[in-house]
């Protein structure tokens, strides 16, 4: 369908949530809430210190609650739409299913993540999906809080010769897989999404600008970080095309411990 | 690691309230970490974070000395007088 064609029919139709590929948008982005917040759940109790704790897993609580919000606007089964679905129907960047359970590790996802975040949700806070913008609106406010969290902590530790040393090849491992959140997920074109005005520019325009906030944040250090794996076919990525990475068979069978043995469980 | 202490307000007429205290590396981290630690449930609308260094602590000898008996007024005195007062015909 040519660009034209696409937006007679949006007219047509009078709702940009019907835009194609507006589903499989919200899909992939609620689907990495869920997992980033189910990850950063595992530090209740484990964290370096109690404030640490505490914030870390607020934040998850956050996540969950943005996952719980973009499900809510594609169905009533917010359960059903989490839990349910086969693992080559979410549409999750690989990033996001990673356990981290080195703090190092999640600090540099934390940062990588809630950056791109605040672009993408910048990107759909105008959206003319309503619902979706009033949720990016509202997130956006909880990102701040995100951010100063992350970047807080990260600018300290880069400042001493331990944290350079420990946190910048983390960059190098992180960083190409943290690009995959500005891939388009299956079956969505993100220019017919413009055209109808559910996003306010493209994926490739929104990683532009994700890779100047990281890349600003860490010039001080002289370091460049790569946005390409230095061998890409070690873990091939693939996750907004439905392809699960090694980690999410366990992440999710956590998710679902509970509704596995009572189904009918109220939480 | 520094220490703070940290006062919410809730919405309305109560006054600043203090919550408890934290540890931080800093200011900027410490307002973070009050925010997820204190007011992750919307506790407050308002909130005050302060280094403990940065308190005016007073000598508690001072406070112990300011505990006389005749400072406390519990209206007993007066009760007395009244029921004495109204027991009588008028």
């Amino acid at each position: 369908m040519g660009e034209t064609e696409l937006v007679t029919t949006i007219e047509a139709t009078g709702d940009p949530a019907e835009t194609p590929g507006a589903r499989e948008l919200v899909l992939a982005l609620a689907d990495d809430e869920l997992c980033i917040g189910q990850n950063l759940g595992w530090w209740i109790a484990v964290g370096p210190f109690l404030e640490e704790d505490l914030a870390l897993t607020s934040i998850s609580q956050d996540e969950l609650g943005h996952a719980r919000a973009l499900y809510g606007l594609l169905g009533d089964d917010i359960d059903a739409m989490a839990y349910g679905r086969e693992p080559h129907e979410y549409l999750c960047a690989h990033i996001t299913e990673l356990p981290c359970h080195d703090w190092a590790e999640t600090l540099v996802r934390h940062f990588l993540y809630d950056t791109a975040e605040t672009v993408r949700w910048s990107a759909l806070a105008d959206s003319s999906w309503e619902s979706l913008g009033a949720v990016a609106r509202r997130a956006l406010a909880e990102e701040r809080s995100h951010l100063r969290h992350a970047t807080g902590l990260l600018d300290r530790l880069l400042r001493t010769d331990a944290g350079i040393a420990h946190l910048l090849p983390l960059f190098d491992q992180l960083a190409p897989m943290a690009s995959e959140l500005f891939d388009a997920p299956s079956g969505c074109s993100d220019g017919a999404l413009v055209a109808a005005g559910v996003m306010a520019c493209e994926f490739g325009n929104q990683l532009a600008r994700w890779q100047d906030i990281v890349g600003d944040a860490l010039a001080e250090t002289g370091y460049q970080p790569q946005w390409v794996a230095a061998d890409p076919e070690a873990a091939p990525l693939g996750g907004r095309a439905g392809r699960r990475s090694a980690h999410f068979a366990a992440l999710h069978a956590e998710m679902v411990e509970v509704l596995s043995i009572d189904p009918s469980a109220r939480w | 690691m520094k220490t703070y202490e940290v006062f919410l307000k809730r919405a309305g007429k109560d006054p600043f309230t203090h919550v408890g205290a934290l540890e931080a590396p800093d200011d900027d981290l410490a307002l973070s970490f009050a925010r997820d630690c204190y007011a992750r449930r919307s506790e407050g609308e308002q909130m005050w974070v302060v280094a403990r260094e940065d308190l005016l602590v007073a000598d508690p000898t001072e406070l112990e000395m300011a505990d006389r008996a005749h400072r406390h007024n519990d209206g007993a005195f007066l009760r007395d007088l009244r029921q004495a007062g109204s027991a009588e015909p008028t």
